[in-house]
Order: C-alpha cells, then sequence, then structure tokens
C-alpha cells in the first residue's frame, strides 16, 4: 500500500484485520473554545481487540478518547463534530442516552481515582446505579469484577476498608474492576499506567492482554513501548489529525509515513 | 566553601530564624492572652461560676449566660449550616465557572467581611421591631433573634469553606463517576459531599469558634437577661455581652467574674479549633 492510499482514506488500513469495527469514527472535528484540536479523524476500532493510540503530547489522543463516552461535555464551550458510531448508533447524537452510553463505554483514567469509600464500595457503586441486584448477586458479581481485575486475592480480606489504603497500582485495578463491573463493551485506558510504577505497569499490562477477549479496548498511551507490548493496533496522531493507523506490527516495524517513522524512532515528539 | 554557597547558607538560616521569631510572637501573644485571662479570673473560676446565675452579681455567677451563649449558638449554626452547606455546593458544583456564580461568591465575600453590629441592626430591624406588633408594642429581644444575628455571620464562612473544600475535590474523581454514569446529583451527594466532609465539618466548626466571642451583633437582638431563660424567644443572656457588662462595672470582682468568663469563652473556642484540626488529620485523603 502507498503512502497516499493511507491518507486519503486511513480507515481502509484496517480493513485488513479482517474483524468487524465496534466503534467507527467518521469526520470528527473537535473545537476547545475554538481552537480546533481534532481535524477530521477517520477510523474503524475493531471489537475485542487491543487499540492503542500515540503521539506526542498535545496531538490529541486524549482529547480523541474523551469524545467515545462523551466525558467532554461535562466542561462548557468544548463541542464535537461528526460521527462516532457504536453498534450503529451515533453516540455524539444528542438524543443518545447518556446512562446508556457510559454503561456500554467504560473508562479508565491516568490516575488512580477510587471513591472514598470501601474497596466493595467502589465496585458496587455503579453497578447499583444501573441495576437492582439481591445482596449475593452482588457480591458474586463484585468479585468477578475484582478477579477479572486481578485484584481479588490481594483484597478479598479487607472488602470493608477504604480504598484510599491500597497502594497506586492496586488502586488502578480497583478502577478497572469498577469499570468492568458494569460489563461495558468498550473499554477505553487513558494513559492508566502514567502514574505507576514498573511492576504495576507491567501487571495493568498484563492485565489488558487478558481483557481483550472481553472487551474491545482503546487505549492512549505516551509510551510506545508499551503500545508496541500489549496493542494489535496502532494509531499515530500528530498535531490533532490521524497520520496512521494500522497492525502495531506494522507500525514498529515498517510504518508507512515518513512523520510516524520519524516518531517512533525518537526523532521527535 | 565557595563563596555563593555560603551566602545561600546565610541566606537559609536568616529566614529560619527570622520565620521562627514571628511565629513565637504570634504564639506568646496567645499565650499571653490565655494567662492573662485565667490570672485576672483565676478567684472567680469556681463552681458557682457554673451554678449561679448573674442576678446574683458579684455573689453570683455565669450560668444563665453560659447556657444562653449555647443556646444562642446552636440556633445560629442551626439556621447557617443546611443553608451554607447547600450554597456552597451550589457555588461549587453547579455554578462554577459562571457569572451568576461568580458574583454570588464576591457577595459572600463581602457579607463574611461585613461589620458584626450591622448584623445585629439588620436583625433588630427585621425581626425585634417587627414583632412588637404582635406584643402590643412592648419589646421583643429574643435568644431567637440573637441566633439568627449569629447565622447571618456563621452563614458566609460555612458557604466559603464548602465551596472551597468542593473544589479542592479533584476533577477526576468527578469524571470518574461520571463516566460510570451515576447523575450529577449522585455525585454530589454520595461521592464529593463525602470526600469533602472533614472540610465541610472543620468550617462549621470555626464558623461556630468565629460566633461564639460575637458580642455586638447580640446587644440589639438578645439583649440579655440576669435570669435563666431556655425559651428561645425570651431575652437571653451570653457570655460575650455579660463580659461586656461587667468589664464596664466598677467593682473589682464583677470584673474577676468577666475575665473568668473570657476564659471560658477562650478555651471554648480553643478546643474547638483543636476538634476541628483532629477530625481533619484523621480523616485526611491524599488523592496524589
Amino acid at each position: 500500500m502507498t503512502d497516499s492510499a493511507l491518507a486519503t482514506n486511513p480507515a481502509s488500513a484496517v480493513a485488513t484485520s479482517a474483524v468487524a469495527p465496534k466503534l467507527t469514527v467518521r469526520d470528527l472535528h473537535f473545537y476547545y473554545n475554538g481552537f480546533h484540536a481534532l481535524k477530521g479523524i477517520n477510523m474503524d476500532i475493531p471489537e475485542k481487540k487491543v487499540t492503542a493510540i500515540i503521539g506526542p503530547s498535545g496531538c490529541g489522543k486524549s482529547t480523541l478518547l474523551r469524545i467515545f463516552n462523551r466525558i467532554y461535555a461535562i466542561y462548557p464551550k468544548l463541542e464535537a463534530k461528526g460521527e462516532v458510531v457504536l453498534d450503529g448508533d451515533n453516540v455524539l447524537d444528542p438524543g443518545y442516552s447518556m446512562n446508556r452510553l457510559r454503561s456500554k463505554v467504560g473508562m479508565v483514567f491516568q490516575k488512580p481515582v477510587p471513591f472514598p469509600m470501601t474497596i466493595f464500595e467502589n465496585v458496587a457503586y455503579g453497578i447499583r446505579h444501573h441495576e437492582k441486584l439481591s445482596k449475593s448477586d452482588m457480591e458474586a458479581r463484585v468479585e468477578r469484577a475484582l478477579r477479572s481485575a486481578a485484584l481479588w486475592d490481594e483484597v478479598k480480606d479487607k472488602l470493608k476498608q477504604n480504598a484510599l489504603g491500597l497502594s497506586g497500582g492496586q488502586q488502578q485495578r480497583l478502577c478497572i474492576a469498577r469499570a468492568i463491573a458494569l460489563k461495558p463493551e468498550v473499554l477505553l485506558l487513558d494513559e492508566p499506567t502514567s502514574a505507576l510504577d514498573p511492576i504495576a505497569t507491567g501487571r495493568i499490562e498484563q492485565l489488558v492482554e487478558e481483557l481483550k477477549s472481553e472487551f474491545t479496548i482503546v487505549i492512549v498511551t505516551h509510551n510506545m513501548q508499551q503500545a508496541a507490548r500489549c496493542s494489535d493496533l496502532t494509531a499515530f496522531m500528530y498535531l490533532g489529525e490521524l497520520i496512521e493507523f494500522d497492525q502495531t506490527e506494522k507500525i514498529f516495524t515498517k510504518p508507512g509515513k515518513k512523520q510516524t517513522e520519524d516518531y517512533i524512532t525518537g526523532r521527535f515528539g | 566553601m565557595s563563596s555563593p554557597y555560603l551566602r545561600r547558607r546565610i541566606t537559609n538560616a536568616l529566614a529560619m530564624v527570622l520565620s521562627t521569631l514571628a511565629t513565637l510572637v504570634g504564639l506568646a501573644f496567645l499565650a499571653w492572652i490565655l494567662w492573662e485571662t485565667l490570672r485576672q479570673g483565676i478567684s472567680a473560676l469556681d463552681l458557682k461560676l457554673f451554678t449561679k446565675i448573674t442576678a446574683y452579681g458579684e455573689d453570683g455567677g455565669l450560668a444563665n449566660a453560659m447556657v444562653g451563649s449555647l443556646i444562642i449558638n446552636f440556633i445560629g449554626i442551626a439556621i447557617a449550616t443546611p443553608i451554607g452547606v447547600l450554597a456552597g455546593t451550589w457555588l461549587a458544583e453547579y455554578a462554577d465557572r459562571t457569572k451568576l456564580g461568580e458574583s454570588i461568591r464576591f457577595l459572600n465575600d463581602i457579607l463574611l467581611s461585613a461589620p458584626s453590629i450591622v448584623m445585629g441592626l439588620f436583625v433588630y430591624t427585621i425581626i425585634v421591631l417587627p414583632t412588637t406588633v404582635l406584643t402590643h408594642g412592648s419589646t421583643t429581644f429574643s435568644g431567637f433573634a440573637g441566633g439568627v444575628a449569629l447565622a447571618l455571620i456563621a452563614l458566609p464562612v460555612i458557604v466559603r469553606t464548602t465551596d472551597e473544600m468542593l473544589r479542592l475535590v479533584p476533577s477526576t474523581l468527578r469524571e470518574a463517576a461520571l463516566s460510570l454514569g451515576v447523575p450529577q446529583w449522585k455525585l454530589t451527594l454520595q461521592i464529593l459531599i463525602r470526600a469533602a466532609r472533614s472540610g465541610i465539618i472543620t468550617g462549621v466548626l470555626l464558623a461556630l469558634a468565629r460566633i461564639s466571642g460575637e458580642t455586638a451583633p447580640l446587644l440589639f437582638t438578645a439583649f440579655g437577661n440576669n435570669y435563666m431563660a431556655i425559651n428561645p424567644i425570651e431575652k437571653m443572656s451570653s457570655l460575650p455581652q455579660i463580659i461586656y457588662q461587667y468589664a464596664n462595672d466598677p467593682g473589682d470582682s464583677m470584673h474577676a467574674l468577666a475575665w473568668a468568663g473570657a476564659f471560658v469563652i477562650t478555651m471554648f473556642v480553643l478546643l474547638l479549633s483543636l476538634a476541628s484540626r483532629l477530625i481533619l488529620s484523621r480523616t485526611k485523603v491524599s488523592h496524589d
């Protein structure tokens, strides 16, 4: 494939993955208080794969992620134009229920932010908002979420303790448990390991690998090795544009664009 | 030793000495105040201070003034807390970065620095005077009116601390809860207020400490009463008002009583401050 083919239709690069897209982004523009932060993004994010978004600071990668669950909308003067299609419906449509969107698309943030309550309640809190469960069903559900987040063995004896007493890495896995407890279909991870030490980071990456059998994962990272280690597809963004989007292996070995190559070889960024 | 390094060491030592001195001066005055109130009031600090009422003059105590102070302060805090916490929550969570919110925050700061005598006169005009209609012209000073005047002083303190404590809660906590689909009202009540709880309680305690020493707002409202009054619609005595009254008395034993009252108030405020410190440090939560 030539450079020009990738540039005019980045989405075509993904067709090679032969998996149906879960999220389809069409001509997406984003404005911060008038500043044009995303300039016509097009991409197909395949189901049950890990898609990494990399790029230098300020390239718009977090902005893009924060549009997928419309969390940007809690702040004034931000505007998204275009389409983000999830299972056939445009989630940017004002009629699309926020409740439905947030139960289908979960998010984990850069810094671990446990709620000021017990470990158990942290996980149960979100579930309780969406479903009425009996005490035993809730306990089973919380346990399953904590097991999926590889945290159960460390916290099973102190579920009633305040979550703020956990270590940073444990807190972040708790936040992942909290997000997957709602059984979302898509999981957005916004630089989930940037506040963690290397050991905790390794555990989260391993966890991402395990979780992709169940969820469609989109991870924003400024750590290229992390993208190379744990993603199936990688998108490179620069100055609000999607420069290249392809199989991770290809991006890191034979990038199609000069800018991508410059970035991954450390020439800028 | 090289000279820039030496200079830094000297500057550092100098800054440390000066700031330590400044701290000592501040603390010395505090200790002096405590010592002086204790020394001057020690002759009157006995059981009868807490059991006898002011009607006995120099043979009496301050029991009615203490009870009055407790009731008036309680009324003030009971009125100011719910309004203050709700208003502070509104400012921080619903009106942040809006013109209306900024204007109200500014007005609240003006209320915060309004002279307390103005609050007393205001309550005199809106409660004490109008209610004379009910009593066919006789005066209607009351503990309740005093409580309202103190509430007006406590209110801006509580609004301000609630607002600030909530705005200290990191926005990532809000995003995390909203990303689970939790609506704003649940987020505010169940997570943000909980995260800021100890700070809000501290604000209420500080407001209580602030109003418990106020004299001016009570002169035209609670007025004073030499007998024990429990019913808030009656005239009511209070410690600051008795201190003011006794300090103007020529008798030495009256002065001692006033000093003893001053010592009781100072200790009360000190204990409140310690309690709020304790609450804040015990439940301190780090988000980093």
